[in-house]
């Protein structure tokens, strides 16, 4: 990999109080990468994309875009920048339509005719959420509401995804779908930054992947190499 | 019969005003979940600026003593700027009460006693400049329209019937803003989860400013027109209608809108029903009848249920 890199994490270190919830993380992410985020629970995973998207503050180290230092961003200006965060647990606005939902993933943009096209871009990509448009998204199923998450970030034509946890609660089989559409969007050229538990799921579609033990890295390597190691599966493969 | 149409009359430009206020209240509460209390004194700032605005003398009381403005705006304009001035100041509101303690991310309560304290010193300052004497808008003030009208034997005054009229505009304005437009539904995101709100690019402080804005707005004109109906009581009217417009927050159900002009119209109509010799207990009334239907239904007539999340 050559040139300036998309996103470069310098000795990331984040804490909460006295937990030292990440320390010492450097990544590079370049365009097109899909870069997997593995560990268990409360190793820093959703910690190190909160802080790119700059929900907490690091305590120590750097993030660049572009090269540029984003220690002064907002989240908003993070969002404006380019990177899309769908965050643990989906979040989609119960209360408001899928729709509405959709329309807000483009909330910073003013192309009126480019989120149009995008919106039945979506929809062709997500059939089920053409056919649940007026609906509540707090009524779709969660396997829909994952889809949400993600086809709303989408709207916000990010450069990079920061994606957490997409198959937390879902059935093999959807996990299977969402996994695809991941694959998909790899190819066509989005930069994705996936936090998972499901290593075995996110090493079959990643470039790359990073493993984190109580925030700090204890394995990395390609995702053929990671799918390799022994340590790896009998800790997290099964 | 007569009789009944003009309690329903009464009770309605009454339930207007709760209404009117109860929608600042619901507003404010759905972005920040807590309740503005300095909000009863922006809604006395309306009077007071739609009193001096129509060129009304400042009483003898106050330092401001004899004062009176080089102009004078026919009502209709004095209301909107009144509105506009009483929208400011709830950004100031929100700029000192507010903004200090949301930046230091302190818990939301705090902002209960630091918006009474914005409250109280508006009022103090309402009483050190103008007194505390109370002020009448001249009846003739509405130029070109009869006092009252006669409605199948009900006496309706005018101004009740624009109370009611304004009122009605408002729910719908604001209902079609929040559902349709592009900054409504991002106030609604913010409500609804402020942490994706912030994710999806949405600036939650202008969010915030914005629904203050509009909540100073609604009050100040509610401020205004309660002036020319049965004027403005000296600097703590808005306290009492602050209050009662709480009541017509929780009886409605907290943040939904809807719900803040039902809650409204009920509380108006409930004391209207007191009979003309027992006025004096219209407030304890309202207030048992609060109790009485909150008992019934705890989150309001159109609320959401209340769940916490653990």
């Amino acid at each position: 990999m050559s040139g300036t890199p998309l996103l470069a994490l310098t000795g990331l270190a984040v804490r909460y109080g006295n937990v030292q919830a990440l320390r010492e993380l450097d990544l590079e992410m370049h365009p097109g990468e899909l870069v997997a985020l593995l560990g268990s629970n409360g190793a820093g995973k959703s910690t190190t994309l909160r802080a790119i998207s700059r929900l907490v503050r690091p305590s120590a180290g750097g993030i660049t875009w572009r090269g540029r230092p984003l220690a002064r961003a907002s989240t908003e200006g993070t969002v404006r920048l380019g990177i899309g965060h769908c965050p643990e647990g989906r979040r989609v606005l119960a209360r408001q339509s899928v729709a509405t939902n959709l329309e807000l993933g483009a909330y910073l943009r003013r192309d009126r005719q480019g989120i149009r096209a995008d919106l039945e871009r979506c929809y062709e990509r997500f059939p089920r959420l053409a056919e649940r448009r007026g609906q509540r998204a707090g009524s779709l199923s969660g396997g829909e509401q994952q889809m949400l998450a993600i086809a709303r970030s989408l709207m916000g034509r990010p450069e990079l995804l920061l994606l957490d946890e997409p198959s937390l609660g879902l059935a093999p089989k959807l996990v299977a779908e969402v996994m695809a559409i991941l694959a998909e969007l790899r190819r066509d050229g989005l930069t994705i930054l996936l936090v998972e538990q499901n290593a075995l799921a996110a090493l079959a579609i990643a470039d790359r992947g990073v493993v984190l033990e109580a925030g700090s890295v204890s394995l990395r390597g390609s995702a053929a190499e990671l799918l390799a190691n022994d340590a790896l599966r009998a800790s997290y493969l099964g | 019969m007569d009789h009944l149409l003009q309690i329903l009359v009464n009770g309605l430009s009454a339930g207007a005003v709760y209404a009117l206020f109860a929608l600042g209240y619901t507003l404010v509460f759905s972005v920040l979940g807590v309740i503005n209390f300095a909000h009863g004194a922006v809604f006395t700032l309306g009077a007071y600026f739609t009193y001096l605005l129509i060129g009304g003398p400042v009483g003898a009381n106050g330092a401001l003593a004899g004062f009176r403005l080089p102009f004078a705006l026919p009502f209709w304009l004095a209301l909107a700027v009144a509105g506009l001035g009483a929208a400011l100041v709830s950004l100031l509101v929100e700029a000192t009460a507010f903004a200090p303690l949301r930046r230091q991310r302190s818990d939301p309560l705090l902002t209960l006693i630091s918006s009474l304290g914005a409250g109280v010193v508006l009022v103090n300052l309402v009483q050190i400049l103008m007194g505390a004497e109370s002020y009448a808008i001249p009846a003739g003030t509405l130029a070109g329209l009869p006092a009252a009208v006669n409605l199948g034997g009900a006496t309706v005054r005018t101004v009740q019937l624009l109370l009611m009229g304004i009122a009605a505009l408002v729910l719908v304005v604001l209902t079609l803003w929040l559902e349709r437009s592009r900054s409504g539904k991002a106030l609604q995101a913010v409500s609804e989860d402020p942490l994706m709100a912030r994710l999806l690019g949405i600036p939650a402080g202008s969010m915030i400013r914005l629904a203050f804005a509009i909540s100073g707005f609604l009050a100040g004109v509610a401020g205004g027109l309660v002036g020319l109906s049965v004027s403005i009581a000296g600097p703590y009217f808005g306290i009492g209608f602050g209050l009662k417009g709480l009541g017509v927050l929780v009886l409605g159900g907290l943040g939904s809108v809807p719900g803040a002009v039902l809650g409204g119209l009920v509380v108006g109509l409930a004391e209207a029903l007191v009979p003309a010799e027992f006025s004096g207990t219209k407030d304890g009334v309202a207030y048992a009848f609060l109790f009485l239907m909150l008992m019934l239904r705890p989150q309001g007539l159109l609320g959401r249920p209340q769940s916490s999340k653990v």
